[in-house]
């Protein structure tokens, strides 16, 4: 089961850090080109979530915690690192 | 996401920012210490060095415990708690409920710690509150655990605390996502050249967003393990049972049954640990007894969930001779709605229900929330920076409690790791902390440059962070081989986090120090 977990959310994961580079908002204020159109991100969301499904559907509430834990700890994670540049303090001195 | 008229969204920032700067720096220390505490248990192995991984519930504890019991007043034999203390070593608290002349109830008896030859090494009389304090080798985790339960503040007002604490935490989480129109479309949305309010309210957002399900399971989880003993089990006495407090707790929690007062023996209970594992395949993590030496004697037995589930698992057996009778729900005699989720508070709030797997989830989690709060307060600050000068005060206290209470819980740890051989740590570890919490205080308001102060604490973290496994192997603590021989990975776990965590704090404070060195040699040069 702790197998499956990691399978799920390795591969939700891997949808939330295609969502988020392709995320439009994200990539106008970055200053890059267009990003990714409504259909496919909404495929992508869907790709996000599914695979949390098969573990819901085996009843394991601790493993399915686990996937969405990790997912919202990872997909916070990936927004930080995409705007890895981000490294001096910008609140003026104290 | 919700769209509220413009009127209702200026009430709920405005709820939302009072309810988080009003409590937000005491918050932030009760999520941070909260954060730490998700791994309390390993940290009270790694600090103790304790390399032992057999349980004391694995060994024959029957005799011991009969012995305990012949030492022991029959009038504390209406309750027996057994638990494991130290190295696994088993603990014992033969005690009768009473209620106090100022109307508090308590447990009052005899205490016993065993080591593993069945030798009493400790004994203590008094109450509950008084015998579970904290000792030499677990002062570390416990200074964690009581900071966050109740900030060291005497009951009930640290619960109340905490528990008013949880509740603005929900509040901010609730008002959060109403006052948030786009709260998908800016979940990746980090403007690194913003102004500082726009970059403040990003990285806000961001992290609130991604952590928001589970700031409302925390806070309400929490605030209910807070007020469930100081307000709910009054008020419930008050209202039901005329305030006996006793009567509650064996109706709600009891086991109904005839009295049978005849003395018999309670020898069952290495039958009853075996089994109970057995069943469960969990070892318990607690045992109570009721009516010791009765004929009417019942054990039950408390484990993790089992695998799959969230809800720990309760046994009930009969003490004389160890038969199974039922697995028991947490509430009243059989399953029910509020007994299942009474029982999964517990695992939701500390995030133990699936070992070590759950609880690194729950500690990101809990990483993210702390971040969430210091922003949350930044954003504050930054957004009346131009209105009123005067709040330059409270920007540089959000640096010294937000970058401070890290550097002083590191050392803390520091301050047991010395003091612990020679038997001081008891009073070193909260002294160590109160000592550096001063120097950080002092030095926050006397440095003129907050950037410079935050950056040099930053530094000082990391350093500790990268100290500490040294420091425990100085004075003498078992080496990676010697725990890992023993089956205990945890110590080299707990060490090898902390040095990744002290190489990513140091490599980042180094990179803002040559920016800052970078950034001061370009106004040099203009101004020439």
């Amino acid at each position: 089961m702790t197998m499956l977990t990691f399978a799920a959310t390795a591969a939700s994961v891997a949808f939330i850090l295609l969502l988020a580079l392709g995320d439009p908002k994200r990539r106008r204020a970055a200053g890059l080109s267009d990003g990714h159109g409504r259909g496919k991100r909404y495929l992508y969301v869907l790709g996000a979530v599914l695979p949390g499904l098969p573990i819901a559907l085996t009843g394991d509430a601790a493993m399915w915690l686990i996937w969405f834990g990790g997912c919202a700890v990872a997909g916070w994670l990936t927004a930080l690192w995409l705007a890895k540049p981000v490294a001096r303090v910008r609140n003026g001195k104290g | 996401m919700i769209h509220l008229p413009k009127n209702e969204t200026k009430l709920m920032v405005a709820v939302h920012g009072w309810s988080g700067i009003l409590l937000g720096l005491v918050l932030y220390a009760v999520i941070l210490t909260g954060t730490a505490a998700v791994f309390a248990e390993e940290i009270g192995i790694w600090s103790a060095g304790h390399v032992s991984t057999n349980s004391a519930f694995e060994r024959p504890i029957g005799q011991t415990v009969e012995r305990l019991g012949q030492q022991t007043p029959s009038k504390y034999h209406e309750g027996v708690d057994l638990f494991e203390v130290g190295d696994h070593e088993l603990g014992a608290f033969f005690h009768r409920h009473e209620t106090n002349a100022d109307g508090t109830f308590v447990s009052r008896g005899i205490y016993y710690q065993v080591d593993r030859t069945g030798r009493v090494i400790d004994r203590q009389a008094g109450t509950g509150e008084e015998v579970f304090g904290p000792r030499n080798d677990d002062a570390l985790s416990h200074f964690l655990v009581d900071t966050h339960v109740r900030l060291h503040i005497p009951n009930p007002w640290g619960l109340l605390l905490t528990g008013i604490l949880g509740l603005a935490m929900l509040v901010a989480a609730i008002s959060g996502l109403m006052i948030h129109r786009h709260l998908f479309k800016d979940i990746f949305t980090l403007r690194r050249r913003a102004n500082p309010v726009l970059f403040n309210r990003d990285r806000h957002s961001v992290a609130g967003t991604w952590s928001l399900p589970f700031a409302f399971i925390l806070a309400f989880t929490g605030s209910f393990f807070s007020f469930f003993g100081t307000v709910g089990v009054p008020i419930v006495a008050m209202a039901a049972f005329g305030g006996d407090v006793q009567a509650l707790n064996d109706t709600v929690f009891g086991n109904p049954g005839k009295p049978d007062p005849r003395p018999v023996a309670t020898s069952g209970l290495d039958r009853i640990t075996s089994d109970a594992i057995r069943r469960t395949g969990e070892i318990p993590t607690f045992i109570t007894v009721e009516n010791f030496g009765r004929a009417d004697a019942k054990v039950t037995t408390f484990h993790p969930p089992e695998e799959g589930g969230v809800v720990p698992i309760s046994l009930l057996y009969a003490g004389a001779d160890g038969r199974f009778e039922q697995v028991k729900p947490l509430i009243g005699a059989k399953p029910s709605a509020g007994g299942t989720l009474a029982a999964i508070m517990s695992p939701l709030h500390f995030g133990n229900f699936a070992g070590l797997l759950s609880k690194a989830v729950w500690f990101g989690l809990g990483f993210a929330m702390c971040y969430v709060t210091l922003t949350g307060l930044r954003l504050w600050v930054v957004r009346r920076a131009s209105e009123a000068r005067s709040l330059g005060w409270l920007d540089r206290l959000v640096t010294i409690v937000g970058l401070g209470l890290p550097f002083a819980l590191l050392c803390t740890a520091a301050a047991f790791f010395l003091t612990a051989s020679s038997g001081q740590a008891l009073f070193w570890t909260p002294a160590g902390f109160l000592i550096a919490s001063a120097a950080v205080i002092l030095g926050g308001f006397l440095m003129r440059d907050r950037e410079k102060f935050g950056l040099m604490l930053e530094g000082a973290t990391g350093l500790l962070l990268l100290g500490l496994p040294l420091l425990r192997l100085f004075i003498d603590g078992p080496g990676w081989g010697e725990a890992i021989s023993a089956g205990q990975p945890i110590i080299a776990a707990v060490d090898c986090a902390l040095l990744l965590a002290g190489g990513w704090v140091i490599a980042r404070f180094a990179s803002q120090w040559t920016q800052g060195q970078s950034g001061q040699s370009a106004v040099l040069e203009a101004a020439e």
